[in-house]
């Protein structure tokens, strides 16, 4: 039988000193899992709005459905949802994370994320395995969505 | 930024004269990227007013203003240049690490308790490491006693992790018991390959 345990006494030093120092970072309210999302790489100035109010936006914050980020003109940054969809925001821009549901067992559900202003670039994780078309740009001109993984997005004069 | 100024403040004065056409400075540019597999599907911009139009091909793009959508002919060079920020901000790709155990138990196999380390190097390259925990089994037993040894399995690398200095809210475990065979077998097939975690560092 696979079933049937002996525990072993593992005995591995810890080695992670470093992350322990930087994931100090992360919101210290941990419910059951509200997040869709981690900010992986800022650069610059970046900004989270929550609630209506802002939050500096520096590498580990976690996101929620509804939050927006925002950079300044030096800034960029690179979010991470839970499915492994990828979205990355140059200089001046403003992107909402208007709707994120996934299911991590079937890989369901669906991303909508409207761009304001600025260059985005996304690439599409396991929603995309389960349905091309659940993960979803919208702009103030038009919406973009499609069997394509990978594309951008810039949006100007807003 | 001058032009950009320039074309915000033309907006702003002329609004009501623009309420109809919509504001004059807004454009925007969509591009079809190739994935990392080299793969390329085809986008669909729908505007608001207008005809949807289908962008097939890598760095196919289009231009929208308001009431218009038009394929554009941007070289790759204008694509990668117009994004060159954004995309140099992705995050690094997710790592995945296939660990093995011994039969029936949630210990590793000599040779993955090795592998081990290689989990806890690229754990230590990234800033903000995120660890997604899957364990499987072969499909010796009972369904409902491999769901029980996947999750175990799963979570006895979870405490590791967390004995490493991970934070609990960074690692997440889950069992999928015989489910999910790397190696399709019968059932009651003893297959070392399906006792297994995956871990997906990102």
């Amino acid at each position: 039988m696979e079933a049937g345990l002996k525990t072993n006494s593992a005995m591995m030093v810890p080695l992670l000193v470093g992350v322990l120092a930087l994931s100090v970072v992360a919101d210290a309210s941990a419910q059951a899992s509200p997040w869709v999302g981690q900010i992986k790489v800022s650069r610059g100035i970046v900004v989270l709005e929550r609630g209506g109010q802002k939050f500096p936006a520096p590498v580990g914050v976690r996101l929620k459905e509804n939050d927006v980020i925002l950079t300044e003109a030096n800034g960029s940054v690179g979010l991470m949802f839970n499915d492994n969809s990828v979205l990355s925001m140059g200089p001046n821009g403003e992107v909402l994370l208007e709707r994120y549901a996934y299911d991590s067992t079937t890989y369901l559900g669906a991303f909508d994320a409207f761009v304001k202003r600025g260059a985005v670039s996304i690439e599409a994780g396991n929603l995309a395995n389960a349905s091309p078309e659940s993960v979803r740009v919208k702009t103030p001109l038009a919406e973009i969505r499609g069997q394509a993984r990978n594309f951008a997005v810039n949006v100007e004069g807003n | 930024m001058m032009m950009r100024d320039g074309i915000q403040l033309g907006c702003s004065v002329s609004l009501a004269a623009l309420l109809l056409a919509g504001c004059a400075g807004q454009r925007e540019t969509y591009a079809v990227l190739p994935d990392a597999k080299g793969q390329v599907g085809s986008l669909t911009v729908t505007p608001k007013e207008g005809a949807p139009l289908k962008l097939s091909g890598a760095y196919a793009s289009a231009v929208g203003k308001p009431g218009a959508i038009e394929a554009a002919k941007l070289s790759e060079e204008e694509i990668k240049a117009a994004f060159a920020a954004a995309l140099s901000a992705r995050p690094d790709a997710p790592v995945r690490f296939t660990l093995y155990f011994k039969e029936g138990s949630d210990e590793l196999t000599p040779e993955s308790f090795k592998d081990l380390e290689k989990v806890l190097a690229e754990i230590r390259k990234r800033p903000a490491p995120d660890l997604i925990i899957v364990g499987h089994t072969d499909r010796v037993g009972l369904l409902s006693d491999n769901d029980r040894l996947a999750l175990k399995r799963a979570e006895k690398m979870r405490s590791e992790m967390l004995r490493q200095g991970l934070p609990a809210d960074s690692v997440q475990a889950a069992g999928r018991g015989e489910r999910e065979p790397l190696v399709a077998t019968a059932d009651e097939v003893a297959e070392a390959r399906n006792r297994r975690v995956e871990m997906l560092v990102r």
